[in-house]
């Protein structure tokens, strides 16, 4: 009985830890339980990378220069950290009123050099409207020349009199014009379009010679679980006191709110002294997190984490943080797959399929998931019946099967096109290796107990996969086991609790049923 | 039809559930240390040999692909044998020979199996086509057992062999698997072979399971299952007690087949028994095993250990 005793100690600790941990989140620093009721949390990181110039035994100086935002100042900043090893850092602001963040290294070293610059930061006044007041047109027009000057002024003309003072309509109808190649004027204009900077400058420039105000900018989508991003150029147009912002592309308006304004015009956003050319690279990764309101700004006075924050998950990279989003979740999956092998008493094709086969899930969405899993474990098992005959040895014969498997998702993935339903592509995302295995299972299964097992073991795989997948792809447990780790430790004890439940299972109430029937 | 019984009600039946088994049974009594003294089937006969009991005599191994050559010249002389793989699970991989045809052998169908197939088999085996996770393995050559008669017709194919569950070197339990039209022949229980409870004490049938309902004809060949005995009796449940001195395993499964000539032997040792054996007695093991760990204080040989289940555990 000393070890059961030593068990109870283990648990008991691991509960307290984790329990008490993220309770303490919860009650001092302020997590949210929630996902939604909170204020959201935007961390925005930008990572620039570059090799340096560096010729042997010589000292390089490089210097990276990267423009702020522009709205920032609709947020309130949590926190700003620099990981950049052996640089200063500085940040100026110009005259014009951009920030300038600049950091230098007097000595850098030959290998490629990576600087993260990440702000939390969370948006003071959702509602705001009065985001930028009206500038004068300083922008220079394009000028047109030419054939070109003949063609624009078709364009213009065209629009003026549909969408007379009209600016936002027009700006619309313009970037759709433009999307479709609506007439031979503005293709020949469009053939011309690096001439002036690219389409939506030309496009803007077009509407200046309207006489709408319009300009192009640099965007930053803020996007949960945005990994390396690059800024988009959007057009801007000024109506009634505000600039209103327009996706080219889809011509569209879009919420300001949902991005980052990062610079008005074509520039360059960053700059690098130093480096080989071409190397220099910038992107960015986005990230929400929902903390308390009351909390986020406690942080944004004092900038300091507690301890727990300091060595938690929010102190990785973004786009680490990203992948833990996922990982964190595999042990929930694991935990419903002991609860439904061990006390409900579900058999499985392989103990952690069901687990890889929901992840699956949750990339291709359920149902499609669901039909294509089926479809290629059964193709397999046809496939591999042929193999049976051949008496082949282990490896060669899974491998084989691998084989089979690739063919399968070739197959399915060219007929989908075809057919023109494009969720057949999803299939190459199963896991090859593991499909393989569960086809290998099923048919040596088959051949020695019978059809009868193999779909008593293929439905209790695709059920748990089906429950693992509700239970990932939840919201609320996605955001708890993101915001409280530590609650794994919970989970850890309670699996450890089930190794040693010894009673019986819920499909034994079934199997010895009979044996209790004569009373 | 779908009918649920309650926690409380196997409880009083002392039925074992399988975390019980996993958890308390095997984790709590099998050393894993211990497992490939059953687990490779060649060790388990060796370790038979040495402690005197009586099992299938094993006539060769074929442990490379050299072997294999030498094979042919090596059974000339052999009329009936058996290859299997020493790790196989299931019956796979076991080949049955009752006879020559000059050169060639005889399958107890009475198909032909040349020379070729046989090294074709064996060195199957040896590169570990019937072993778990394809490991590597031994081919053994064991003589055939020449089955008594007392059995016939109880059985759809084959010849049914007597489990017989151990713990800690007490028998405990014991029931035999009949194959029938419906388990295609296999002699298994989930797949709907009979399952017949022995009484510990007489050898004789106390009540058949198919597919979990109680009968008491052979679905196939209509024997009388009441009629069902063991002959020599005592001597099988003293060969499978026996085991425990010589595994050490406290949960121990043994498999023993009935000679005409040379009596009960003993064909194949499990670390793991399942624990079907409990519906085919109608009633759990739990009791029993409760009863025999108060016992564990006092020394006994495997004949008191004998002695004493005979007494407390018939029915």
């Amino acid at each position: 009985m000393k070890t059961k005793n030593q068990l109870r100690l283990i648990v008991l600790i691991l509960v307290l830890l984790g329990g008490g941990a993220a309770l303490y989140k919860y009650f001092v620093l302020g997590f949210s339980f929630t996902p939604d009721s909170r204020v959201k949390v935007w961390a925005i990181e930008t990572k620039i990378t570059f090799e340096p110039n560096k010729v042997d035994g010589e000292k390089l100086a490089s210097v990276v220069k990267l423009n702020r935002a522009m709205n920032v100042e609709n947020f309130s900043v949590i926190e700003e950290r620099n990981i950049a090893k052996n640089y200063q850092f500085s940040s100026d602001q110009d005259k014009d009123g951009t920030h300038t963040l600049k950091w230098i290294n007097s000595n850098t070293p030959a290998e490629t050099q990576t600087i993260y610059y990440r702000v939390s930061a969370y948006r003071t006044d959702e509602d705001s409207t009065i985001t930028t007041e009206a500038p004068p047109n300083t922008r220079a027009l394009i000028i047109f020349e030419g054939a070109d000057e003949e063609a624009a002024k078709i364009i213009v003309d065209q629009l003026k009199q549909q969408y007379h003072k009209k600016p936002v309509e027009m700006a619309k109808a313009l970037a759709s014009m433009m999307n479709i190649q609506e007439s031979d004027s503005i293709r020949l204009l469009l053939n011309k379009s690096s001439e002036y900077g690219g389409i939506i400058t030309l496009t803007s420039g077009l509407l200046n010679q309207a006489g709408i105000q319009a300009r192009t900018v640099q965007a930053l989508l803020l996007e949960d679980n945005a990994r390396n991003r690059k800024l988009t150029t959007m057009l801007q147009v000024y109506k009634d006191g505000d600039w209103i912002l327009l996706d080219p592309k889809t011509a569209q308006i879009k919420n300001e709110d949902d991005y980052l304004l990062w610079l008005v015009g074509n520039e360059s956003l960053f700059e690098v002294v130093g480096a080989k050319r071409y190397t220099s690279n910038l992107t960015f990764s986005t990230n929400s997190s929902n903390v308390l309101a009351s909390r986020a700004s406690l942080g944004a006075g004092h900038k300091a984490g507690a301890m727990l924050i300091d060595f938690s998950i929010y102190s990785l990279p973004i786009a680490q943080q990203n992948t833990f989003k996922l990982l964190l979740l595999i042990p929930l999956g694991a935990f419903v797959v002991v609860v439904l092998r061990n006390l409900v008493g579900i058999s499985t094709s392989g103990t952690f399929m069901p687990i890889l086969i929901a992840m699956t899930f949750l990339e291709t969405s359920l149902v499609w998931g669901l039909a294509l899993f089926v479809v290629v474990v059964a193709v397999g098992l046809v496939l591999r019946s042929y193999l049976s005959h051949l008496n082949l040895l282990l490896v060669p014969r899974i491998s084989a099967v691998l084989v089979f498997v690739i063919i399968i998702f070739v197959t399915i993935s060219v007929l989908s096109i075809k057919l023109g339903f494009e969720a057949g592509l999803q299939v190459t995302i199963f896991p090859m290796i593991i499909i393989s295995w569960t086809i290998e299972r099923m048919s040596v299964l088959w051949e020695e107990e019978g059809p009868r097992d193999v779909f008593v073991q293929g439905g209790g795989s695709l059920f748990t996969a089906v429950i693992v997948y509700f239970v990932m792809s939840n919201p609320w447990l996605g955001h708890i086991t993101y915001s409280f780790p530590e609650l794994l430790l919970v989970l850890l004890a309670t699996i450890i609790l089930i190794g040693s439940y010894s009673g019986y299972r819920l499909s034994e109430l079934r199997r010895f049923e009979p044996m209790t029937r004569e009373d | 039809m779908f009918r649920l019984t309650t926690p409380s009600k196997l409880r009083k039946r002392g039925i074992i559930g399988m975390n019980h088994r996993n958890v308390v049974c095997i984790a709590q009594n099998n050393p894993r240390k211990l497992y490939p003294m059953v687990d490779n089937k060649l060790i388990t006969k060796k370790l038979c040999k040495e402690a005197g009991i009586a099992a299938p005599k094993l006539i060769g191994t074929v442990k490379t692909q050299s072997n294999v050559r030498e094979l042919e010249e090596f059974l000339k002389d052999d009329q009936a044998f058996v290859i299997k793989p020493a790790k196989g699970s299931g019956g796979k991989g076991i080949l049955v020979i009752t006879g020559r045809d000059g050169k060639n052998f005889l399958k107890p169908s009475g198909a032909v199996v040349t020379p070729a197939d046989i090294r074709n088999h064996a060195s199957s085996t040896i590169s570990g086509l019937f072993s778990l996770g394809g490991a590597h393995d031994v081919a053994m050559i064991e003589e055939l057992v020449e089955f008594d008669n007392a059995f016939d017709g109880f059985s759809y194919q084959g010849v049914p062999d007597i489990r017989i569950i151990l713990y800690h070197g007490y028998p405990v339990m014991a029931m035999t698997r009949l194959s029938t039209k419906d388990s295609d022949g296999k002699a298994n229980l989930h797949q709907g072979a009979v399952g017949l409870g022995i009484d510990i004490t007489t050898g004789k049938a106390l009540r058949a399971v198919q597919h979990g309902q109680m009968i008491t004809h052979h679905p196939d060949t209509g024997k009388d299952l009441n009629t069902f005995a063991v002959p020599q009796w005592l001597d099988f449940i003293t060969l499978a007690s026996q085991c425990y001195d010589m595994t050490g395993l406290g949960y121990l499964g043994a498999d023993v087949v009935l000679d005409a000539k040379k009596g009960p032997l003993i064909l194949e040792l499990n670390a793991r028994p399942g624990l079907a054996i409990q519906m085919a007695n109608g009633m759990g093991m739990k009791t029993r095993f409760d009863l025999v760990e108060k016992q564990l204080d006092t020394e006994r040989n495997f004949q008191e250990r004998v002695e004493f289940s005979m007494k407390h555990f018939g029915q």
